[in-house]
């Protein structure tokens, strides 16, 4: 009945004005009002910007009382204007939940990428700014089985991570903290988790440097220390796929090791990867020819081509840049899976053509 | 005289450089000012039709709302609907204005449009028998078609085409894939079905007819005529408006068209060389170009759909000195001097013979 009197209300609306809300209709109205107002999302304020450790830039946000709040390891993505342009990335939360509980406020570590598109002009967020933020998503949670746990983090792979952590109100059995970075003084969020582990006898702390010990020495010793009985990693695709490969090579069985994948692997310029294939691009009527490197996603071949798709976080977890695929097939850069041949919707931003291609942009 | 490759090719690049140097221009100003003409249209599709209501008073403010309203209609289709459903503000990646996402005050399904205008007539544009804009499928524009006594009376059907203009345009790709003809098409290139031409073309024009002919008449119980009468007017204005300025842009006295065998394999300068002398402009104040939607600078739309259509009245001077610098036509004007050599060229034709437009 309710979704009966939903869909009456959207072809109410869409008689009305040629959107399916009235919001939507008088949008041009209220963003007089209020410039930032997006529909489907929150307000959030600037409370403090600040970069502490190299390249982490920390976000501290009051969020609006409207907004329904998250499991300690989930992301929202985080959209603000400028130059006219709607821009949004996906971040994991990085505080703990009671600090939105008690004080509607959240805070954020995001790594500023140098050439990004995005994350430089996150750097120059200054207090009272407005943002908007998304309902949280993800399903990287600590699942609360009283076992022993390891954590493992390489970089800014340590936000939902340390949210859990900080979450945490019951220590029921120990945890170990295994958190991979270039160097100590340069380890985001490194001094509230040790001040955790000061308070709390369960949970240890172990630190790797990158200069001192190899990625290989790691990985061995991650497999050495197999000891616990639930895994959680996260941190960039290769360091995730190894220490993955590592434990289960140890004999931990897949069902115990939990992941969160940030970014997506960079492009990878073998040979196979630069070799140009064909894409189609139909946008608003006009089909446009794109002959692409295999190592692109889509999203970027159509750039690179002059196109302007919609597009969000660019990882595969907004669905803004979801379009139609009429025909050839795609890899999902994420997974390695491919696609069918016929007409089904994909993202833009995780796939990779495979063979000739038309999309409806 | 037609350019040669080479020229066709310097042409390219001059053009393809001024298109670069405004997109390098693009933001910020171009998203406040198509935020505010928005906030015009929605302040003003408003208060029309609050003023068709309060009509009671005095006739004056029914008077008033009709042209409040026909003018919503007409920011909506022509500033608004035209140009973002060509793309030109998909960069802000706004809820609103996306061409994959907007939808028009207007009787034609959005998607309809993409394909039969920014695809077909923005393509071929001119090209005779690939372009069906040119006449409509209606109207003899040149010695190029052939004559049928049904082209004498082309005058009364330009009337009648320009007061249904909204129907006209909504149910041209249905015409032209022949959906409701049992003369079926042998080769098709549609990608899509006639069942889902046939329902959104339905649906669409259902849910405006209802809106102001039932719904909105309805709410305002004893001004119900009144406000149909509104409605109706402000549609009509709003057709014979858009159907004047696009007559304008592509009908005049000067404009070329081409035969297929001129564009096969066509260089991309050739293809801009066409766009240039198959449009035309007319000058006039500010007002009168967002009124048009820009189509009022229908030549550089037609050089750049996808660029923000308030840079076309800044680039024209420009383009106008590259047309001058490879000797290639201007079709300029003022609005009722390029109207009258439309209507002209609509009389002219409906009698046999003329001049062929297409030159070789």
């Amino acid at each position: 009945m309710n979704v009966f009197l939903h869909r009456l209300w959207c072809s109410f609306c869409l008689m009305l004005g040629n959107q399916d809300s009235l919001i939507r209709y008088l949008l041009p109205i209220i963003n007089f009002m209020k410039p930032n107002y997006l529909p489907g999302s929150f307000g959030a304020k600037v409370l403090s910007a600040e970069i502490k450790t190299q390249d982490v830039l920390h976000l501290h946000l009051k969020v609006s009382k409207r907004w329904p709040g998250f499991i300690a390891g989930q992301h929202i993505s985080l959209t603000f204007n400028r130059n006219g342009r709607w821009l949004s990335r996906t971040f994991s939360l990085c505080s703990s939940t009671a600090l939105w509980q008690t004080h509607r406020q959240v805070k954020l570590c995001c790594k500023i990428q140098k050439d990004g598109a995005f994350t430089p002009l996150l750097a120059t967020l200054k207090t009272d700014d407005k943002l908007n933020i998304s309902v949280a998503s993800g399903d990287f949670v600590w699942q609360k089985i009283p076992q022993s746990t390891t954590f493992i983090a390489a970089g800014s792979g340590i936000t939902p991570i340390a949210a859990m952590l900080l979450s945490q109100d019951h220590w029921s059995s120990p945890v170990t903290l295994i958190y991979r970075v270039k160097d100590a003084s340069n380890a985001a969020l490194l001094s509230e988790l040790q001040t955790l582990a000061a308070q709390q006898p369960l949970l240890s702390i172990n630190l790797s440097q990158s200069h001192t010990e190899s990625a290989a020495d790691f990985a061995s010793k991650v497999a050495s220390l197999a000891l616990t009985q639930q895994y959680y990693i996260c941190g960039p695709a290769p360091f995730m796929q190894a220490i993955h490969h590592a434990l289960i090579t140890s004999g931990v069985s897949k069902d115990c090791i939990h992941q969160e994948q940030f970014g997506l692997p960079a492009p990878s310029l073998s040979s196979d990867d630069i070799t140009k294939i064909q894409a189609t691009f139909v946008q608003a009527g006009v089909a446009q020819n794109i002959l692409m490197a295999k190592g692109l996603s889509l999203l970027q071949g159509a750039e690179q081509g002059g196109l302007q798709a919609s597009f969000g976080c660019r990882m595969g977890v907004c669905f803004q840049c979801v379009c139609q695929k009429v025909s050839g097939q795609v890899r999902d850069i994420r997974s390695g899976l491919l696609s069918g041949h016929g007409e089904e919707q994909i993202q833009l931003c995780i796939s990779q053509p495979v063979s000739e291609l038309v999309i409806q942009l | 005289m037609t350019p040669n490759a080479q020229q066709l090719d310097a042409l390219q690049f001059d053009l393809d450089a001024l298109k670069h140097t405004i997109q390098q221009q693009i933001g910020e100003g171009d998203a406040r000012y198509i935020k505010r003409v928005m906030l015009v249209q929605r302040l003003s599709a408003i208060a029309g039709r609050i003023l068709l209501v309060l009509g009671f008073v005095t006739p004056w403010l029914w008077l008033v709302g009709v042209f409040v309203l026909a003018f919503a209609k007409i920011l909506d289709n022509m500033e608004i609907g035209h140009n973002v459903l060509h793309g030109q503000y998909d960069w802000m990646n706004d809820p609103l204005l996306h061409s994959k996402r907007y939808e028009w005050d207007i009787a034609c399904d959005s998607g309809s449009w993409q394909r039969t205008h920014n695809f077909e007539h923005h393509t071929y544009t001119n090209i005779i028998g690939k372009d069906r804009d040119f006449g409509y499928g209606l109207l003899r524009l040149s010695n190029d078609l052939s004559w049928r006594v049904r082209n004498l009376w082309q005058g009364g059907t330009y009337l009648v085409l320009s007061l249904l203009f909204q129907w006209g345009i909504s149910y041209h790709e249905l015409a032209g894939q022949r959906v409701f003809s049992t003369r079926k098409k042998t080769e098709r290139h549609s990608q899509i079905s006639d069942a889902a031409l046939k329902k959104a073309f339905f649906n669409k024009g259902a849910r405006q007819l209802f809106k102001d002919y039932i719904f909105f008449p309805l709410i305002a119980g004893p001004m119900f005529l009144w406000v149909f009468a509104g409605n109706l007017l402000a549609n009509l204005i709003r057709n014979l408006w858009t159907s004047t300025v696009i007559f304008c842009g592509h009908f005049t006295q000067d404009v070329h068209t081409f035969s297929e065998a001129q564009c096969k394999n066509e260089s991309r300068g050739h293809w801009y060389y066409r766009q240039m002398l198959g449009s035309s402009n007319f000058s006039g104040p500010t007002w009168l170009h967002i009124l048009t939607g820009h189509l009022s600078c229908q030549i550089e739309h037609h050089l750049f759909p996808d660029i923000p259509a308030r840079y076309y009245p800044k680039i024209a001077p420009e383009v106008q000195k590259l047309a001058k610098k490879y000797g290639i036509a201007y079709n300029t004007g003022s609005f009722i001097g390029q109207y009258l050599t439309v209507f002209w060229r609509i009389i002219r034709y409906s009698f046999p013979g003329g001049l062929k437009t297409t030159r070789s």
